[in-house]
C-alpha cells in the first residue's frame, strides 16, 4: 500500500502532482511561517522524499519562495490561483505536501501538532466550536 | 474596539494591510478553502471592504476569481504565495485569512462551516499530541 499513487492539485487545476508513498509524517504545524503562508490556524503537512514526488502538470505555474533566514522552510504556490503547493526543504531531503491539496486520502492521518507554543493568540480548537454541515442560517 | 484597524501582512513582508469592522471569525472546511490554504480548513474573518486598505505592496497581490463560484475568490502574494484578503464576488465582504494577522483581532473563531465537506483525513488538533516546538527525533 505504501507505493500507492496519491494525486494532488491546486484550486484552479493548472498544477497537479503525484506522490508515491510517504515517510510516515503527517502533522499540523502552528509556527508563524506556516500560519502566514496558509492564512489558516496551522498548516497540515505530509512529508515525502523527493523520489516519492513528481509534478504531473503545470510545473511552469509553480512559484517558489525561499526565505533567506530559514533552515528548512520554503514555500510553493500556484501562480494563477495562489493555492499552496508542495515545496522542497532547503536541505533537499524532503518534499512537504500541503495536505489540503490532496485529491485522495493519503493512507495516513495527522499524528501530532508541532510548534504548539507558537500557535495563534486567537487559536481555538475546531472541536470546541459548533459545526455546520454547510453554510449556517444567517444570524441577523 | 470595533473601530480599531487590525494589521496583517504576508510571510515575506512585501504586502501589508489594515482591516476594520471585523465581525465574523470562522473555520471553513470546504474543498476550495482546503485547496487554497493547503491546510485542513481556512480560518477567516469577515470585514467591511470600505474599511480595508492595502498599506504596502498592493501591486504584489495576485487575485484569482473562480469562474463557477458564487462568492469565492482568492488573493495571494505573488512573491511568497501567502494567502491574502480577498473581496467576495458581490463586493460586500472582505475575507481576511486570520493566519496573516499581525495582532489579535479582538474576536475569536466561533464556528465551523462546511463541516460536511471536511477532509477525509481530518483529525481535531485537540486529539493529537502537542509539541511546543519541534519534537525530539526518535532515533
Amino acid at each position: 500500500m505504501s507505493d500507492e499513487k496519491i494525486n494532488g492539485s491546486c484550486l484552479c487545476g493548472e498544477v497537479s502532482y503525484v506522490i508515491t508513498g510517504n515517510i510516515g509524517i503527517f502533522q499540523y504545524c502552528h509556527c508563524s511561517r506556516c500560519r502566514k503562508f496558509t492564512g489558516s490556524a496551522h498548516a497540515a503537512n505530509l512529508f515525502v522524499t523527493p523520489e516519492q514526488f513528481a509534478w504531473i502538470k503545470g510545473s511552469e505555474w509553480v512559484g517558489v519562495y525561499v526565505p533567506e533566514h530559514t533552515r528548512h522552510f520554503a514555500t510553493a504556490f500556484c501562480k494563477q490561483c495562489g493555492s499552496a503547493l508542495p515545496w522542497k526543504s532547503k536541505s533537499g531531503k524532503v518534499v512537504v505536501i500541503p495536505a489540503g491539496t490532496l485529491d485522495q486520502h493519503p493512507g495516513i492521518e495527522p499524528m501530532q501538532n508541532i510548534f504548539w507554543g507558537s500557535r495563534a493568540p486567537w487559536y481555538k480548537s475546531a472541536a470546541d466550536l459548533p459545526a455546520h454541515e454547510r453554510l449556517p442560517v444567517s444570524g441577523s | 474596539m470595533s473601530d480599531k484597524k487590525i494589521k496583517g501582512s504576508c510571510l515575506c513582508g512585501e504586502v501589508a494591510y489594515a482591516a476594520g469592522s471585523l465581525r465574523i471569525f470562522q473555520s471553513c472546511h470546504c474543498s476550495r478553502c482546503r485547496k487554497n490554504s493547503g491546510s485542513a480548513y481556512a480560518a477567516n474573518l469577515y470585514g467591511d471592504p470600505k474599511e480595508f486598505t492595502w498599506t504596502k505592496g498592493s501591486e504584489q497581490v495576485g487575485v484569482y476569481v473562480h469562474e463557477h463560484a458564487k462568492h469565492f475568490s482568492t488573493a495571494f502574494c505573488k512573491k511568497c504565495g501567502s494567502a491574502l484578503p480577498w473581496k467576495s464576488k458581490n463586493g460586500k465582504v472582505m475575507v481576511i485569512p486570520a493566519g496573516t494577522l499581525d495582532e489579535h483581532p479582538g474576536i475569536e473563531p466561533l464556528q465551523n462551516l462546511y463541516w460536511g465537506s471536511r477532509a477525509p483525513w481530518y483529525k481535531s488538533a485537540a486529539d493529537l499530541p502537542k509539541h511546543e516546538g519541534l519534537p525530539v527525533k526518535e532515533k
